[in-house]
């Protein structure tokens, strides 16, 4: 373990107080402004772009939709556009350029009911191949868009005829590491995690944690997969080494239990893809190493490779509200600024110091 | 009678007395001597040596050195004036119990005042140590605020200067920035390296120094939007992938689920499959078919359907028999009971069947809610119109949505209403 003096702190760079419910924050690429999606208490959805100035954040523009807005993301737009992706309560997946909000440059009523959670892929310069969006939704359907495709999606995973839908609470890309190969991850709210092969439009992988997910996330969309974590109610979450697939245990985890509550977010630094910060019910940050094993893989009884999961180690932990944090965002151009929106209509921005020496 | 030490010797100086006293074997301690300002008293028994003193002396002051088999008292004179001898000459009895008494008494408020002295000494040192304590812990603290305060500020202006590092970029535009390419892709690169594809950084070179999202795109950038565009492949064909979600007996969250009580209910009915009450000579007589509590049921459903109540309540009297633990005989008995009009036998079964129907789970619900039915009905039937319409809320309460069940107990409480106003 660090010593005290040389572990990363947490200082609470800026807090602002809203007047609306913030669902989710974001970072706008290549600056250092910021935006807040979130529901209005007169039921309209607010987009909000702050832009962070000395020890204050400074509200740059205030965009008002009909429906409140859940989730959103700047994945799958070029770093030119960088067009915002949101996911509203109504289920439409909208895309819109800031400067011209007034009408989308995309929108599809994609799901039933509301989206819960949003990611794309393919821009920004990250990662390989077309630009996608993928949207998990109430409704039980996981469907991935191309922005270039009006109407339908190019994935539609839906329950067979018949089955009682679960929620789908969070999705993810991964994988996507050349221009054919593609995973999306969906977590459930009965535990279940599903990892969806976009290649060969087949389902790769299910487990079940027992306890509703949610949130999944891979360490980085752009690589061949190397670690997934997912995060569950009642305080638990699971760390995959996603290199060795085994073809009846799946792959190998490590799960720690860190808060009593429910972790509703977790994000890997941009710049090192083993630490990663997890948000919690009881409004605390807890930032964490994964540290491999001495060997990633091994052989089982019948000679069929297994992966072997490393382990887990807390760095850091804070509290800062005595809401939940709903969401959390890194910088990706400043390494250790970080943003993160709570129940308490709070938006803070936050510096993680030291991260260097890690 | 104490011995008197009489063989004292004595001198003295202007301001001071000496006096020794030897003592005859005898050993002293402190605690032998007693002395107030004009009365010396030295008491070991059995020896006794007493003086009045001439003239007042101070004794705070005043030493007596024990050792050698002498006691030596330095008694410094409160006036200094010499005295003419040591002790009074004519000393009376009563002046001398007087002094005496005197004596102890100063010696007594000498005493407490001094205990009175200590105890206030005391609390000015714990007083003392505790502000000592609080200011050294004030100091502690402040030394961390001011450590994360300067933390606070370094990193505050290590976030101005990322900022003014981009606002500084910004000004520069497609065009003149071809000069600067070099210098701001050195620190990008290092940023990103572990993740850019090498064939895309001169086209993330130019894409990289748009700050700002404007609308004027210089030359280069439409080029490298070019490049791009050609390496994008098309969009996928549509495809559906169909998924299944884990079964759950009971469909709740894991920790919304009254796990305990679907697990007892859930152990009850294997325990219940299990048993085989045998009374094996009655049985010996019955096919093998027979003897299974669960075709035997099938049997009396069957009969039932087709009208022969009573086939059906020996088919479930056998079963029962064989098997007193499973719910659904009982409580399709009640129903044959009920057609029969044999109602206390069907309120019996209702009962019986209610019984083996705890924990109270949404598995059993339907059970349950048909228990109540037959039980309600059976007391309407017997005129015992306020039971029945007990059973039938109840009813109501497992399954709301059920409008047969509303509308007969709407009918049983206007026929309770109807029955109190005319009686």
């Amino acid at each position: 373990a660090a010593a005290g003096a040389e572990r990363p702190q947490v200082v609470s760079h800026v807090q602002q107080a809203l007047s609306y419910t913030v669902f989710d924050c974001k970072w706008v690429p290549r600056s250092a402004r910021l935006l807040c999606l979130g529901s209005a208490a007169r039921g309209t959805g607010l987009v909000q772009l702050y832009e962070l100035r000395g020890a204050r954040l400074e509200l740059l523009r205030e965009i008002e939709k009909p429906k409140p807005i859940k989730c959103g993301t700047f994945g799958a737009t070029s770093l030119q556009q960088r067009y915002l992706a949101t996911g509203d309560f109504d289920g439409n997946l909208n895309i819109w350029n800031l400067e011209a909000p007034e009408i989308p440059v995309y929108s599809v009523k994609g799901h039933k009911e509301i989206i819960n959670s949003i990611d794309g892929v393919g821009g920004l310069g990250i990662g390989e191949g077309a630009p996608e969006i993928v949207t998990g939704s109430r409704d039980g359907t996981v469907k991935v868009w191309d922005p270039r495709q009006n109407d339908t999606p190019v994935a539609n995973m839906e329950p067979v005829q018949g089955e009682s839908k679960r929620d789908c609470w969070t999705v993810a890309f991964g994988n996507a590491y050349n221009q054919e190969e593609r995973v999306v991850c969906a977590g459930y709210d009965n535990g279940d995690i599903k990892l969806f092969d976009l290649k060969t439009m087949s389902l790769r992988w299910e487990t079940n944690i027992k306890n509703g997910v949610c949130s999944v996330e891979f360490d980085r969309k752009d690589i061949n997969m190397n670690k997934l974590v997912a995060t569950s109610l009642e305080g638990k979450f699971h760390v995959f080494d996603m290199r060795t697939q085994h073809p009846t245990k799946g792959f190998a985890s490590v799960s720690e239990k860190a808060q009593k509550s429910t972790i509703w977010q977790v994000r890997h630094l941009p710049q090192n893809r083993d630490i990663f910060m997890t948000s919690g019910g009881s409004g605390s940050l807890h930032l964490w190493k994964y540290e491999y094993p001495a060997q990633r893989s091994k052989k089982d009884s019948e000679g069929s490779e297994m992966g072997v999961a490393g382990s887990v180690s807390l760095l850091q932990n804070v509290t800062l509200s005595t809401q939940p944090i709903s969401s959390l965002d890194w910088s990706p151009d400043k390494k250790g600024l970080c943003v993160c929106g709570a129940f308490d209509q709070t938006v803070r921005v936050l510096i993680v110091t030291k991260l260097n020496k890690i | 009678m104490p011995v008197w030490l009489r063989e004292h010797s004595w001198h003295q100086s202007l301001g001071a007395v000496y006096l020794s006293l030897p003592l005859r074997g005898a050993r002293a301690t402190a605690a032998n001597i007693f002395c107030s300002e004009r009365y010396l008293k030295v008491s070991i028994p059995p020896f006794l040596f007493e003086a009045i003193l001439y003239a007042p002396i101070d004794d705070t002051n005043s030493t007596a050195k024990i050792g050698n088999g002498s006691i030596f008292f330095t008694l410094y004179k409160k006036e200094p004036a010499m005295w003419d001898s040591l002790t009074l000459a004519n000393a009376d009895k009563e002046k001398l119990q007087y002094l005496r008494e005197n004596a102890v008494l100063k010696a007594h408020e000498k005493a407490k005042e001094e205990t009175e002295a200590k105890k206030i000494a005391k609390q000015e040192h714990k007083k003392y140590a505790l502000e000592a304590t609080m200011k050294v812990e004030e100091a502690e603290r402040k030394r961390i605020e001011d450590l994360k305060e300067k933390e606070r500020q370094k990193v505050a202006k290590e976030l101005e200067l990322w900022k003014n590092q981009q606002k500084d970029g910004d000004k520069y535009k497609s065009i003149h920035k071809k000069g600067e390419l070099p210098q701001e892709i050195e620190p990008s690169k290092e940023r990103k390296s572990e993740k850019m594809n090498k064939t895309r950084i001169p086209n993330e070179g130019t894409s990289k120094n748009r700050f700002k999202s404007t609308k004027g795109h210089g030359s280069c950038s439409i080029f490298s939007q070019n490049l791009k565009e050609e390496h994008l492949p098309a969009p996928r064909a549509a495809a559906t992938i169909k998924v299944n979600f884990t079964p759950r007996v009971f469909p709740t969250a894991l920790r919304e689920s009254r796990v305990a009580e679907e697990e007892e209910w859930l152990h009850k009915q294997a325990e219940a499959r299990r048993i085989i009450n045998s009374d094996l000579s009655e049985l010996e007589d019955l096919k093998e078919e027979e003897k299974n509590p669960d075709w035997l049921k099938d049997k009396g459903n069957k009969m039932f359907a087709m009208g022969d109540y009573l086939g059906a309540v020996n088919a479930y009297n056998l079963a029962v028999r064989l098997n007193n633990k499973l719910p659904l005989l009982y409580l399709n008995r009640a129903a044959c009971h009920l057609k029969l009009r044999n109602l206390h036998k069907a309120i019996e079964d209702s009962s019986k069947a209610l019984e083996l129907l705890t924990p109270p789970v949404p598995d059993n619900e339907k059970a349950r809610v048909k228990a109540h039915v037959r039980r309600g009905t059976a007391f309407c039937q017997l005129e015992l119109y306020t039971e029945g319409l007990q059973d039938y809320e109840a009813a109501l309460k497992i399954d709301p949505r059920n409008k047969n069940i509303e509308k007969d107990a709407e009918k049983i409480r206007h026929l309770i209403q109807g029955t109190m106003q005319s009686s």
